[in-house]
């Protein structure tokens, strides 16, 4: 399959000979994509409250979605660099993993969601008025990033 | 039992990961507006309001989880140099907000409104930041050692 392929051209790249060699290599690579995922957590967090209606509820959604949005995609490419790095010392294993799958399918998901549904969700919202559909846009974008979150947790375990 | 259970203790700590993550997600929200780098039109009490409650939540997650992590390794960890560093940016990252909210702070009426915090809120904000992601990287590095 073409995907199995380009798995493997990642391992065999110069990045995945590095990664492999290094000793701090992945080491640096989940440090930095555990800061993100803090930036990340923090900034969908306060959003999907803000939509939930449970803080900030004066405060103007749009605002909070447009500032924290950027903190959300700003974190999601430091955590895709640092991914590819970390997947490419360990590209076969993640091929086959179970929870690397599970995380790939969740976090396209969450990012389908993110452009289109929820960023509705944000332009609907009004000051002081909480819209059931809102509520539930918040509620799924939590359960989908957290999905992403636990799922790769499970990648280094299973 | 943590130690002998392969399964309690990879949920303990993924738990304490994610608890994590609320902790200094939230702040950095705060430390961010104080920086004046986002939601700026936001009053920083009102941002403060809402994140501290976040904060402490995560803050008792992480703390009773990474408690017990400790319990099961407590001889191995003792001895870790990662896990020393990590205590050590923990006691200063609870000093900075001592010193924040007992001296800038308690005038925040003055300069809630302010787009960009006064100078020694926006050294406690980069303080903070800079403290926090330490303690995630000693964090990591415990497992290193």
């Amino acid at each position: 399959m073409f995907l199995h392929a380009w798995f493997m051209d990642l391992a065999n790249s110069p990045l995945g000979h590095f990664m492999q060699a290094s000793r701090w290599g992945f080491a640096v690579a989940e440090m930095v994509h555990l800061l993100a995922l803090a930036l990340l957590g923090g900034s969908v967090l306060v959003v999907d409250l803000r939509l939930l209606g449970v803080i900030l509820r004066g405060e103007s959604a749009h605002l909070i979605g447009r500032d924290l949005g950027r903190l959300t995609i700003g974190s999601l490419v430091v955590m895709a660099l640092s991914g590819i790095a970390m997947l490419s010392e360990e590209a076969g294993k993640c091929y086959f993993s179970p929870a690397f799958r599970l995380k790939m399918a969740l976090l396209a998901a969450a990012l389908l969601f993110h452009f289109t549904l929820h960023r509705r969700a944000i332009a609907r919202a009004e000051n002081g008025r909480t819209l059931l559909w809102n509520r539930m846009a918040a509620i799924l974008s939590l359960l989908l990033w957290l999905g992403v979150g636990v799922s790769g947790r499970a990648i280094g375990l299973l | 039992m943590l130690r002998e259970s392969n399964n309690a203790f990879s949920i303990v700590e993924s738990i304490h990961v994610l608890s994590i993550t609320l902790v200094v997600g939230s702040i950095a929200v705060l430390d961010l507006r104080m920086l004046g780098i986002i939601l700026r039109p936001i009053p920083v009490t009102r941002i403060a309001r809402s994140v501290f409650p976040i904060t402490w939540t995560g803050f008792a997650v992480s703390f009773s989880s990474g408690f017990m992590l400790f319990w099961a390794e407590a001889a191995k960890a003792y001895s870790n140099p990662a896990f020393r560093a990590k205590l050590i940016f923990l006691a200063l990252v609870g000093l900075n907000p001592l010193i924040f909210h007992t001296t800038v702070y308690r005038r925040v009426h003055e300069w809630e409104v302010l787009h960009l915090a006064p100078w020694r809120a926006r050294a406690a904000a980069i303080a903070s930041l800079t403290l926090w992601s330490a303690v995630i990287i000693a964090g990591r590095a415990i497992a290193y050692f």
